[in-house]
């Protein structure tokens, strides 16, 4: 699942995800993110999560998955432009299990679902 | 004296590279060239605003041909294909993008809004009580592309 | 002014022989504007003329700075992460036991490049490593530039997105300007210098583990020898030696042995390995 409410944002990470065979949904806000999830009968792995978003933002979704038991499975990556030590900081005490700073690289973005174990070995390069 | 240059141009341009590497530029062959000529004309722009500790904005600006080049570059489409929205989505983040990375050196406390686009010259745009304080001008692919930083002058000034 | 053909195929031959990348026909302008800026680095009047003096004379570290230039933003925090992970599972334990009246690592990152390899170790260090233990980081590279890079400890944004966990990112780093800096109390167990693997090493306490990935791959067989030989004057009898994936001892150095250590390999001087003790790989 993509969320973020640039489309261009959100295509970008979508190609980067399509590599590694993983097919996403999308969201333009955190709202929408939830209520999207409401309809889904099957739980994505992953999400990719700005911080900056009109109705709801990131780090408020971030805290309502972690509080939904169904959704506990969800890894959870904030993809934002928020880049200071202490924001970094409260997005992973809120839950969230990684932390990319735009601007970012497709490489980077790789490696970083590579330490949570979501890139099959060879995929990689 | 405005409050330190919190953002030198230097750092404006560090970030660009930055974005230009992820985004626009990423084999590293068509860079944004500085040309220091803050005069040159714009014809779209995005403004994210600073709030908090620290009160300004941060500007992006380019021709309608850059911006359609971005956006392009952004949705993997030819430039043709790029409707007004893209456009606007693009120039969006792109602020968004930069704004964030320049909020990060400013004093703790600041928030960052969305971004508001303008499909009209940067000189559209007014920022009340605001001065410019550093700026990036430059030409990308032969079209010209800024970003400036405005801090409010009555924070700036009562210091 | 484009590259020529012969010397687009000079570079995109050595960059596959020795960084296994494959630059396709059409990326010359690519090569072209990469090179630029190394040329002017190295005083020649332009790109062609450096691939000429390259090619009439070989030198390692000219070859370097071209495959550093067509492979940028390649370096990673843990790049590759197996060598880390042997690290963690199997060397350091190893070593725990073998040194703990002195209580005290020395590592060597060989050819630190930017020093995100030298960090790395640290980092592994003060998260492994028991209270009461003392580490020391050596770091040392051919460029000068390189040196004063990794000792200034600076990264931007695109850096530190490269493999490192946002939990190490705020937890060893600072925030410095639009850079993160690496934090004091890691800077203060890591030291770099400048230094030629292929000339006689000065002097130096001798280390109980050596990264030496991605460097052979750059020098010939004669050259391979000799820095193995230089290297292993300074590898404590029982230490242990790391290199790239793509690099060995074998068939070069016979003074070597390679060990299994977790999915990867490692090497150490032959003698010292006691029977049984380490699986052969």
């Amino acid at each position: 699942m993509v969320i973020d409410d640039s489309r261009a944002m959100r295509m970008i990470l979508k190609r980067i995800v399509a590599k590694l065979n993983f097919e996403a949904v999308e969201a333009g806000d955190g709202q929408e993110a939830l209520d999207l999830l409401a309809t889904m009968t099957e739980v994505p792995e992953l999400a990719l999560i700005d911080w900056n978003m009109p109705n709801m933002n990131g780090l408020e979704f971030v805290t309502k998955v972690r509080s939904e038991p169904r959704l506990r499975e969800m890894t959870l990556v904030m993809v934002t432009t928020e880049s200071e030590q202490s924001q970094i900081v409260r997005a992973l005490a809120a839950g969230a299990h990684e932390y990319v700073i735009k601007p970012f690289t497709e490489g980077a973005m790789i490696e970083k679902l590579a330490l949570l174990g979501l890139v099959p070995t060879g995929a990689n390069s | 004296m405005s409050v330190e240059t919190v953002v030198t141009q230097d750092d404006l341009a560090e970030m660009v590279e930055q974005v230009w590497a992820s985004y626009l530029d990423p084999e590293g062959v068509s860079p944004l060239l500085p040309t220091g000529d803050d005069k040159q004309p714009t014809e779209v722009h995005s403004t994210v605003s600073i709030t908090g500790t620290w009160h300004g904005h941060l500007v992006y600006a380019s021709s309608m041909l850059a911006a359609r080049r971005a956006a392009a570059a952004f949705l993997a489409m030819d430039a043709d294909e790029v409707g007004a929205e893209d456009i606007s989505d693009v120039l969006g983040e792109l602020a968004n993008i930069v704004g964030g990375n320049v909020k990060a050196m400013l004093p703790a406390g600041c928030f960052l809004s969305l971004p508001t686009v303008v499909l009209a010259p940067e000189t559209a745009s007014y920022y009340p009580a605001a001065e410019r304080i550093s700026g990036l001008w430059g030409q990308w692919e032969g079209e010209s592309i800024s970003i400036s930083m405005w801090q409010s002058v009555k924070q700036g000034e009562a210091a | 002014m484009t590259l020529s053909q012969s010397d687009f195929e000079f570079v995109s031959a050595m960059v596959r022989r020795e960084a296994a990348i494959v630059l396709a026909p059409g990326k010359e302008y690519l090569v072209e504007a990469r090179l630029i800026p190394v040329a002017r680095q190295v005083g020649a009047a332009s790109v062609a003329e450096f691939l000429a003096n390259l090619q009439r004379k070989p030198n390692p570290a000219d070859q370097r700075r071209i495959i550093d230039a067509l492979t940028t933003n390649e370096t990673s925090w843990f790049r590759d992460r197996e060598p880390f992970t042997a690290l963690t599972d199997v060397v350091l334990p190893d070593l725990l036991k073998s040194r703990a009246t002195t209580r005290k690592l020395r590592i060597w990152s060989a050819a630190s490049s930017s020093g995100q390899e030298a960090y790395s170790l640290a980092i592994t260090m003060q998260e492994q490593l028991p209270a009461g233990w003392q580490y020391e980081i050596m770091g040392s590279d051919i460029s000068t530039e390189m040196v004063k890079r990794a000792e200034a400890a600076e990264y931007s944004q695109v850096e530190v997105n490269r493999g490192l966990p946002a939990s190490q990112l705020v937890q060893y780093f600072e925030r410095a300007g639009a850079h993160w800096r690496i934090a004091q109390h890691l800077r203060r167990n890591v030291s770099f210098k400048h230094m030629n693997l292929t000339t006689p090493l000065p002097a130096m306490a001798p280390f109980d583990v050596i990264f030496l990935r991605n460097v052979l791959i750059y020098f010939d067989v004669a050259t391979k020898k000799s820095v193995l030989r230089n290297v292993a004057r300074l590898l404590r009898p029982d230490g242990w030696l790391f290199l790239g994936a793509a690099e060995t001892t074998i068939g070069i150095d016979d003074n070597y042995e390679r060990v299994a250590a977790g999915r990867t390999s490692a090497y150490r001087v032959r003698s010292a390995v006691p029977a049984g003790a380490v699986r052969k790989g």
